[in-house]
């Protein structure tokens, strides 16, 4: 009996190992996609709204996806503090925040450091363009994660489990 | 925000440079806040200009700035302003946001939260023959607005008739001898009114077209500009005296810098409805003014009351003259 309950939390514990590892898979397209309405967001306060950026981004971060809403906030908050620091500057400290919290790689992370290089500092018609370049590299990423995710998602959680089997039977 | 604070009475002067000091990368801010402080006090301008020493524009005369803080005469151990220096003051007076600005940089400046006016030179690109935007800005400006509450004590009693009616009046002055600082006292006079000299507080019009008089940053003041004073910022003037007339039920409309046919038009209009006009123009004398095309048909029919005339004889704001437009003889005033 007691074997029997041993053998049950095994399998139980590499089943929700194998989840979470396959989460981390799914979860990188999902916050992509929700980046991709972000930028999207901001494009449109860039372009039509003409709204200054630290306001820009407080809106973003305001109606966006909350899973990334972190990135866009701590930005608007750095932008609005007034030290002298550039959106540049205020954009790698967010996401500098923002990035081991979430589930994007580091392909995303360099993607989104570069829009930093380019926010605020040009007149309108560039900074679409910076976006929209922006935009295009993430949704190449994106594809490629949603692969992944296929691929990886029903591997770990099969793997996990019957994982979990293979040890009950070793030991027992 | 919190660089927004309300409008000082008289400390005015240390914070009005702080507030722009807070607009300056840490490299300037520090060395600035070292300055002394009968030199804060006076700095009108602030000159940071890229591969070129730091300079200030103070009240009589000009200087380089010292890594440390000091003035000096010659441009041997001035600070000089590098290429990030430039690429920080430009995010932090555009607040990171030059795409919002388009409209501003055609004009060749940015109005700061506290009136102050930074102007900016670079390179132009043009569309069609009209300026499509700076690139490549190169130059900044700061210029510090200082609201000199009692600028228009001396000059009021002139201005206003014994029956308790006020002049038309045009202040007439070189630049940068306190034309835009007077007109504005004027206006937060007239706007509370003047007890000691029979005036109601009056309804007052405000078309600032350079954002200068009443400094408005989001469409609101932030200059004292009176209780009854009501400001179409960043208008055409003479768009704005109109717009004014139809909809606020000005007394008095106060507008800065007249000088186009199309702002004469205006004007006139404006006088024959009756309303008060308090203007300001270029200029050193009423001889020059006359000689202008466009201005001669206002002197012809005599629509100015009364001529201010600024100088700087005897320091910024020198009141040299004031001129009564029916005689063209001086009142008699030599102010200091």
């Amino acid at each position: 009996m007691l074997k029997l309950l041993g053998a049950a939390a095994v399998v139980f514990s590499c089943t929700l190992i194998g989840m979470t590892v396959a989460s981390g898979y799914s979860r990188r397209p999902m916050e992509i996609r929700a980046l991709l309405n972000a930028l999207q967001m901001l494009e449109t306060e860039v372009s039509y709204g003409a709204t200054p950026l630290p306001e820009a981004l407080a809106l973003v971060a305001e109606r966006c996806d909350p899973r990334i809403a972190l990135l866009f906030n701590r930005a608007s908050e750095e932008l609005l503090t007034l030290r002298g620091i550039t959106a540049r500057e205020s954009w790698e400290t967010a996401l500098k925040e923002f990035y081991p919290k979430s589930a994007l790689n580091r392909s995303d992370r360099t993607i989104l450091l570069e829009l930093g290089n380019s926010l605020g500092v040009s007149d309108r018609e560039d900074q679409l363009k910076h976006l929209a370049l922006t935009r295009e590299q993430l949704k190449l990423e994106q594809a490629k994660a949603e692969d992944d995710s296929q691929r990886n998602t029903k591997v770990y959680n099969y793997l996990g489990f019957l994982g979990g089997l293979t040890l009950v039977l070793i030991f027992i | 925000m919190s660089i927004l604070r309300p409008m000082q009475v008289l400390d005015a002067e240390q914070t009005m440079l702080d507030e722009v000091l807070t607009l300056l990368p840490p490299s300037l801010r520090d060395i600035l806040s070292n300055l002394p402080v009968a030199i804060k006090n006076s700095v009108e301008e602030i000159r940071v200009r890229q591969g070129r020493p730091l300079m200030l524009g103070l009240a009589q005369r000009d200087g380089y700035v010292s890594h440390q803080g000091a003035i000096l005469d010659s441009e041997v151990g001035a600070y000089q302003v590098s290429a990030t220096d430039i690429e920080r003051v430009t995010q932090l007076v555009s607040r990171s946001s030059l795409y919002a600005l388009e409209e501003e940089l055609r004009n060749g400046f940015i109005t700061l939260p506290g009136g102050h006016r930074v102007g900016i030179t670079g390179k132009v690109l043009t569309e069609q023959g009209r300026v499509k935007n700076i690139k490549y800005i190169s130059s900044f400006n700061f210029r510090i607005s200082r609201a000199v509450l009692g600028a228009a004590d001396r000059v009021l009693p002139y201005l206003i008739a014994p029956d308790g009616r006020f002049f038309h009046t045009v202040l007439v002055s070189p630049p940068r001898c306190g034309k835009t600082t007077l007109l504005r006292d004027l206006v937060r006079r007239l706007s509370s009114g003047v007890p000691e000299l029979g005036f109601p507080g009056a309804t007052v019009g405000v078309v600032d077209e350079r954002s200068e008089i009443a400094g408005c940053y989001r469409g609101v003041p932030q200059r004292e500009v009176g209780p009854r004073t009501d400001v179409l910022d960043a208008c055409p003037k003479a768009a704005g005296m109109m717009m004014l007339l139809r909809s606020m039920g000005p007394t008095v409309i106060a507008t800065d810098e007249i000088g186009r046919q199309e702002d004469i038009a205006a004007l006139e209009e404006v006088i024959n409805a009756g309303i008060k006009v308090l203007t300001t123009i270029h200029g050193s004398s009423l001889e020059e003014l006359a000689d202008r095309p466009a201005l001669q048909y206002l002197f012809q029919i005599k629509a100015f009351q009364r001529f201010v005339i600024l100088g700087r004889s005897r320091g910024v704001g020198t009141v040299e003259d004031i001129i009564d437009g029916q005689t063209l003889r001086s009142l008699g005033v030599k102010l200091c």
